[in-house]
């Protein structure tokens, strides 16, 4: 084999070998941003492809999988433009007001000890609902920071942001989960509300929803 | 310290975000509040809930081995490529001597090269260009100020690059990037005339316009290639090719590429 097919077969292996640990980890975002199998691999492809064509472009040292996610994060805006109206949306003045305490007390022992397996599933399946319910932006700052565990500094490279903004994203992300998972935990009846907090809401959601519940 | 502030940035602290001195701090604090610690113990609590919850999906085999055989192509594609040519790839920071000693061997390459590889080799350049426009890539460099984009491609691509001048004063550059065309470096320069997209690309390789199409728009020579229903325009002047390409209708962009000024 000549010099130059051996230099190309070799380079392969190394991304071969250096990609297929995150393959599903590729998917699994790709899967919760585009929600589509379909739309989801393509995406991945398309990553993939990249990723080895700028292969030499990569800093030895740093996150890979935090460089793959921001070569699929950047492929993903591009074919999905609708990102930059939804943000706007989300950062907006259309953002609904997140307080500091979206959750009663009760709520968050409640979450914080779920009983048996039972509640578990259950409120596994209604973070996955509130999940779906959330924007694009916000999504991908959960995904980013809770499931993948990339730092705040990673995440700024994969989004394109400052720290600060990936902070303040993220913490805004982080609590219309938990809100919209009050929300209908209450109504579902999986969390009680108690009296003790029922004179003090914390939120005019948690007060809101409340009041739909009661009698 | 109050509980409010401990509160709003409970996330950082759990993510071990804060600095070190804060961190102490929020630690000082959470030890002495009980209310404090139940929020702790819920945002701890719920991260794990969270990861769990949307935990991995397993991504189908067929989608490793499709990616595979996109890799195989493209490694054909190099391999083509450099068997013709037996140049090195460029480094950075390498300038103008090294890019005429290039193109000199290129030339040579040229004239004992077999043809057919050639042709492989530019109809896939010029996939690259139209790809590039139709994905739209992201700007590394933003704005309208050429002096930026110039400074920006200073050790990115073996060439200066200097965008190119419209005489239609509603044309106007948004940004660039460094990109590579057939495992080449290139400055794509990315333009906006009444909301429609410019993609003009600036790269060595006297190869592109070996099989083009020639003629004359305005006394100006243009080289053109129709890539799958696609018209790519491409203008020659000191040993580089500007390629244009555009949400643009035919007449317009050979317009655009006889006018542009790309020497100045």
């Amino acid at each position: 084999m000549p010099k130059k097919e051996r230099k190309i077969a070799s380079t392969r292996r190394l991304f071969e070998g250096e990609v297929r640990p995150h393959l599903d980890a590729l998917y699994s975002a790709a899967l919760r941003l585009t929600r589509s199998p379909v739309d989801a691999e393509d995406l991945v492809q398309d990553t993939l492809v990249r990723a080895y064509r700028f292969h030499d472009r990569f800093e030895a040292g740093t996150n890979f999988k935090a460089w793959l996610l921001r070569i699929q994060m950047n492929a993903f805006v591009n074919r999905y433009r609708r990102v930059a109206r939804e943000r706007q949306v989300f950062d907006g003045p259309m953002a609904a007001p997140v307080g500091e305490g979206v959750m009663s007390r009760s709520t968050m022992r409640g979450l914080t000890d779920p009983v048996g397996d039972a509640q578990r599933q259950i409120i596994a399946r209604e973070i996955n609902r509130a999940f779906e319910e959330l924007s694009e932006d916000a999504r991908a700052m959960v995904l980013l920071a809770d499931v993948e565990e990339l730092s705040y500094k990673e995440i700024a490279e994969v989004i394109g942001c400052p720290i600060g903004t990936v902070m303040s994203r993220l913490h805004r992300a982080r609590k219309q989960l938990q809100s919209s998972l009050q929300h209908h935990a209450v109504q579902l009846g999986i969390i009680e509300t108690d009296d003790e907090d029922a004179d003090d809401p914390v939120s005019l959601e948690a007060f809101r929803s409340r009041k739909a519940v009661k009698p | 310290m109050s509980c409010k502030l401990v509160r709003r940035h409970l996330g950082a602290f759990v993510d071990g975000e804060l600095d070190p001195a804060t961190q102490i701090e929020f630690e000082r604090h959470i030890e002495a509040c009980p209310g404090c610690q139940e929020h702790l113990a819920f945002e701890s609590s719920f991260r794990v809930q969270t990861r769990d919850a949307l935990g991995h999906a397993q991504a189908p085999e067929y989608l490793w081995q499709r990616t595979l055989r996109r890799l195989d192509e493209i490694d054909q594609a190099k391999t083509a490529h450099t068997s013709l040519v037996e140049v090195r790839p460029m480094r950075w920071r390498h300038t103008w001597p090294i890019a005429a000693a290039a193109a000199a061997i290129l030339v040579i390459g040229g004239v004992v090269g077999l043809p057919n590889q050639a042709d492989y080799q530019s109809a896939g350049m010029l996939q690259d260009v139209v790809n590039l426009h139709t994905q739209a890539l992201p700007s590394d460099v933003q704005g309208e100020a050429p002096s930026e984009v110039v400074r920006y491609f200073q050790g990115k691509t073996p060439f200066p690059v200097k965008p190119a001048q419209f005489e239609e004063p509603s044309v106007k550059l948004v940004g660039a990037r460094y990109i590579t065309v057939g495992a080449r470096p290139a400055a794509a320069l990315y333009y906006i005339q009444d909301g429609r997209r410019i993609t003009l690309l600036v790269f060595q390789s006297p190869d592109i316009v070996r099989n083009a199409q020639r003629t004359h728009v305005g006394g100006r020579e243009v080289y053109y290639h129709d890539v799958g229903g696609y018209v790519v325009t491409i203008r020659q002047h000191g040993g580089l090719n500007y390629a244009f390409f555009g949400d643009l209708d035919r007449p317009m962009l050979f317009q655009l590429a006889a006018n542009a000024r790309v020497a100045y």
